[in-house]
Order: structure tokens, then C-alpha cells, then sequence
């Protein structure tokens, strides 16, 4: 059973990668060089919170870590700037649910708008004082709001194709590490 | 069963803490690293890329194609009315065409009699767009020509008309040329015919602003802007596009290129102006040693100067 847990935990761990480099993919394609359009959000981040507080151990930090680092540089972002941030809010997402383990999906959603909000606050304040040349504000923010709104159509899909779900009571004491 | 919860418990060990430590430590280097030291990470970057992007190519350039398939029927349903506007723009086209067949012979004529030497130098690489910036907040493509095909970085990128952008980052097989679009980037220019010489910084918008004009009265809307050459950037005379105005009054350019689809860009080999160090060599050659001097610094300095472009 415990082998069937762990190999299963690898099989998601791989799918995560596989639908991180997709989307870096679909990112990367040539379809329109017009600037000025909407900020589509970042899927990226929704998906590594809406599956690291469903099963935090088909998101090891390592591989979060890697995968935020990749897109960095593969989005000519500041490399390591968002990637720490994420991580950060990986962290502080898994820490603050954990106390509460029947957490409305309401509660969890605000969780991680906040946590949203906070990683785009704090990222503009870095650049802002290590002196990086910045976009607009505008943008940015709408782009904070889409990936917040993008957030429970990922956690839908994640549960409904992938089967990425909080574990049962009645798969065993599998939460009780968190209490 | 067990094993799965012990794996659940890490999450509070002083293990995993140290983990993240490490992990945002390491991070954090990274980008301090950028900041300090950026033309290092960015070669790195562009090796990032140029190992990966190649790689995807063979799902890139197929899907592409499929989308744009998908785009081009949506606008296959006003097929009628297209071809009405196209038909009526032919007809304006051939009007064109005939002035311009009779400009080029003149011009021809004009050349010949001034017995003028076109820059021999000035010759291209043609490049396919693989990818673009993948971000919304920066403009740029992805080239599948690089320093394996003596690309440098701060050479210019043209479409067949206009002027699309500079290389910034080259990796073996991969280049990267940022937009005149993007926020990074400024390009000297010369505006026709008043001959006011400007800065076209992009926005992120699709027409770029037109910067540091000495005298705004002299310019109007529709207005020729050329590359001026200035800063030895860009070989002088590269087509940009037309000055515009936008509802604030403020002047902008319409880009000539058509930046919508970027399918090939031309990247110009440009290896910079000789510079001319003491002018007075120029009217009379000068006694002594100074003259045998100049020679080898000449031929030096357009790898110098080419070199100290990227960034």
C-alpha cells in the first residue's frame, strides 16, 4: 500500500512537471507579437497552489522551486525574484491551512488571493529597491486579479480530471501530521 | 500507510525547514547575482534557452500553424466582403506601383550620376521567429539563427519593410531580438523631412513613443522616421515608420513593420562605423608616426565597439 502511495506520488509528481512545461509551451508560442493585449493570468502559480494544498507531496519544494526558476528565465523575468516568492507562498499557504483542516473552499480562495496579492506586492517592492526597470502598474495588477480568478477553474479541473483531491478521513490518518 | 505519513510529518521537521532554507537562499543568490553581475546570468540565460526552445520546435512550429489555421477561417467568413477591400486596394496599388517603377528608374539615373556606392557591407541573415517573450510585459522574439551563423548581439532585425528590433542575447543557435515595442528599448532615429533627430523608446504599446525632439513644431503627423545612426547602434537610414499622433497629443510612430505577424526577420550584418579619432588626419595626413597608427585601430575598433553593445 505504501509503495502504491509513493509510486503514485511520482506519477503525479511527473504529471505536475509535464503540465508546468506545457504551459511554459503554450507561453512561448509565436501567436501574436502585437503588444498591448490583456495579461493572460499565471496559471503556473495557481497550479502549484491549488495541488500543493491539496497534496503537498505531489509539489516537492525542490520541484516547485525548479519549475519557478525555469519560467523565470524562460519569461525573461529577474531570475530567482518570483521563484523565491513562490516558494515562500507555497510555504505560507501549507502552514496556515494546515491548522484548519475542514477550511471552507471560500477561506482557502481568499487564502491564496491574499497570498497573491502579497507575492505581487513584494515583487514590485524588490525591484522597486534593488532599482529594476519595471512594467506598468496597470497590467500587472490586472494580470494579479485574472490569475486570482483563474484560481478555482484550475482547483475544478485539477479535481474533476486529474483527481488532485484533499485526502479522505477514511484514507487513513493521512492529515493528521498537519494538527 | 506508514511511510505516508512520515512523509506528511517532514513538513514540520527542522529537516524541511532547512530544505526551504536552502532552497530560497539559493534563489535569492540568483537573482542577487543578476543584479550585480547581469550579462554573466544572461548568457547563461540565453544557454537556458538555446538548449530548450530548439528543442520544442517540433511541437512549436506545428501548433503555430494549426492556431493561426483556426484564425485565418474565422476570417475566411467575411471572404466577400475581403475581397471587395481587396480589390479596391489593388487598384490603388497599381496606381502606385507605376509611380513607383518611374521613382526607382530616376532614382537609378540620379545614383548613377553621382556615381554613388551603395554600402556593400550591409548584407542579411534571414532567421525564422520560434517563440516570443512568453510574458505580457516584455516584446520580443525568439530567432532560430545565433552565433553559430555570426550573429552578434546589437545588430538590427528587419521584415521585408521595416525595422523590427535589435539581437540582445545570442546563444549558439538561438537569438533573441527585443522589440521596438518593448520598454527596454530606444533606438535613435532621424525624422523626414525636417531632418530633427529623436529617441523611439517602446511602451508596450503598439506604437512607440518618440522621445528627446528638439523642436516639436517642425515634425507632423505622417512624417518619415529613419534610423539616424547616432550611438553607432544601427547602420543609418533603416526604415521605422510614420509619425502619428495619439489622442493626447502626444507624437508616436507607426511602425512600418507588420508587427502582428512576425514570421522572418532579416538581421543585418553591421560591423559598425570606422571611427574617425582626429579629424584633422582627415583634411591633411599628419607627419611623423601617427598615421601608420591608425590603421590597426580602425580595424579594431568595430569588434570593440560591437562587442560593447549587448545590455
Amino acid at each position: 500500500m505504501a509503495d502504491l502511495l509513493t509510486s503514485r506520488s511520482w506519477l503525479m509528481q511527473s504529471v505536475f512537471a509535464a503540465l508546468c512545461m506545457t504551459i511554459i509551451f503554450f507561453h512561448l508560442l509565436p501567436l501574436s507579437t502585437l503588444p498591448g493585449q490583456w495579461p493572460a493570468p499565471d496559471i503556473l502559480i495557481c497550479l502549484a497552489f491549488a495541488w500543493g494544498l491539496r497534496r503537498p507531496d505531489y509539489v516537492p519544494v525542490l520541484l516547485l522551486a525548479g519549475v519557478m526558476l525555469l519560467s523565470d528565465l524562460m519569461f525573461h523575468r529577474p531570475p530567482g525574484l518570483l521563484a523565491v516568492l513562490v516558494v515562500l507562498g507555497h510555504e505560507y499557504l501549507q502552514r496556515r491551512t494546515a491548522g484548519l483542516r475542514e477550511a471552507s473552499y471560500v477561506g482557502e480562495w481568499l487564502a491564496v488571493a491574499l497570498t497573491i496579492t502579497d507575492i505581487t506586492v513584494l515583487n514590485r517592492m524588490v525591484l522597486f529597491a534593488t532599482g529594476v526597470d519595471q512594467a506598468a502598474l496597470g497590467p500587472i495588477l490586472i494580470q494579479m486579479l485574472m490569475t486570482i480568478a483563474a484560481y478555482p477553474v484550475v482547483v475544478l479541473v485539477s479535481q474533476a480530471l486529474l483527481g488532485v483531491r484533499k485526502p479522505a478521513p477514511s484514507d487513513g490518518d493521512g492529515q493528521g501530521g498537519y494538527g | 500507510m506508514a511511510r505516508d505519513r512520515s512523509q506528511r510529518e517532514d513538513f514540520t521537521t527542522p529537516l524541511r525547514r532547512l530544505l526551504i532554507g536552502v532552497v530560497c537562499l539559493c534563489l535569492t543568490a540568483i537573482f542577487l547575482v543578476w543584479r550585480i553581475d547581469s550579462p554573466r546570468v544572461e548568457r547563461f540565460r540565453a544557454q537556458v534557452i538555446n538548449t530548450i526552445v530548439p528543442n520544442m520546435d517540433w511541437a512549436m512550429a506545428p501548433m503555430t500553424g494549426a492556431i493561426n489555421l483556426v484564425r485565418d477561417f474565422q476570417s475566411y467568413q467575411r471572404l466577400a466582403e475581403q475581397n471587395r477591400e481587396l480589390r479596391s486596394e489593388l487598384r490603388q496599388m497599381r496606381a502606385w506601383k507605376e509611380a513607383a517603377l518611374q521613382l526607382e528608374q530616376e532614382n537609378a539615373r540620379l545614383l548613377d550620376l553621382n556615381n554613388v556606392r551603395l554600402d556593400p557591407r550591409l548584407t542579411y541573415i534571414t532567421g525564422v521567429v520560434m517563440a516570443d517573450s512568453g510574458s505580457p510585459f516584455r516584446q520580443s522574439v525568439l530567432l532560430n539563427v545565433g552565433a553559430r551563423d555570426g550573429i552578434r548581439d546589437g545588430w538590427a532585425a528587419m521584415d521585408g519593410i521595416g525595422l523590427v528590433g535589435r539581437i540582445s542575447g545570442t546563444g549558439q543557435e538561438t537569438a533573441r531580438v527585443i522589440l521596438l515595442t518593448d520598454a527596454a528599448s530606444s533606438v535613435p532615429a532621424t525624422i523626414q523631412p525636417s531632418g530633427q533627430t529623436a529617441l523611439i523608446a517602446g511602451d508596450n504599446t503598439v506604437a512607440p513613443v518618440i522621445d528627446f525632439l528638439e523642436n516639436r513644431d517642425l515634425v507632423r503627423p505622417g512624417d518619415l522616421v529613419t534610423t539616424s545612426g547616432d550611438g553607432d547602434v544601427f547602420p543609418a537610414g533603416l526604415l521605422i515608420g510614420q509619425v502619428a499622433a495619439d489622442p493626447s497629443g502626444r507624437l508616436r510612430v507607426r511602425l512600418s513593420a507588420d508587427f502582428e505577424r512576425l514570421e522572418f526577420l532579416r538581421v543585418l550584418r553591421h560591423h559598425g562605423v570606422e571611427p574617425i579619432a582626429t579629424p584633422g588626419e582627415v583634411v591633411a595626413p599628419v607627419q611623423g608616426a601617427a598615421a601608420p597608427q591608425l590603421r590597426p585601430e580602425a580595424d579594431a575598433a568595430p569588434g570593440a565597439s560591437s562587442g560593447s553593445d549587448d545590455g
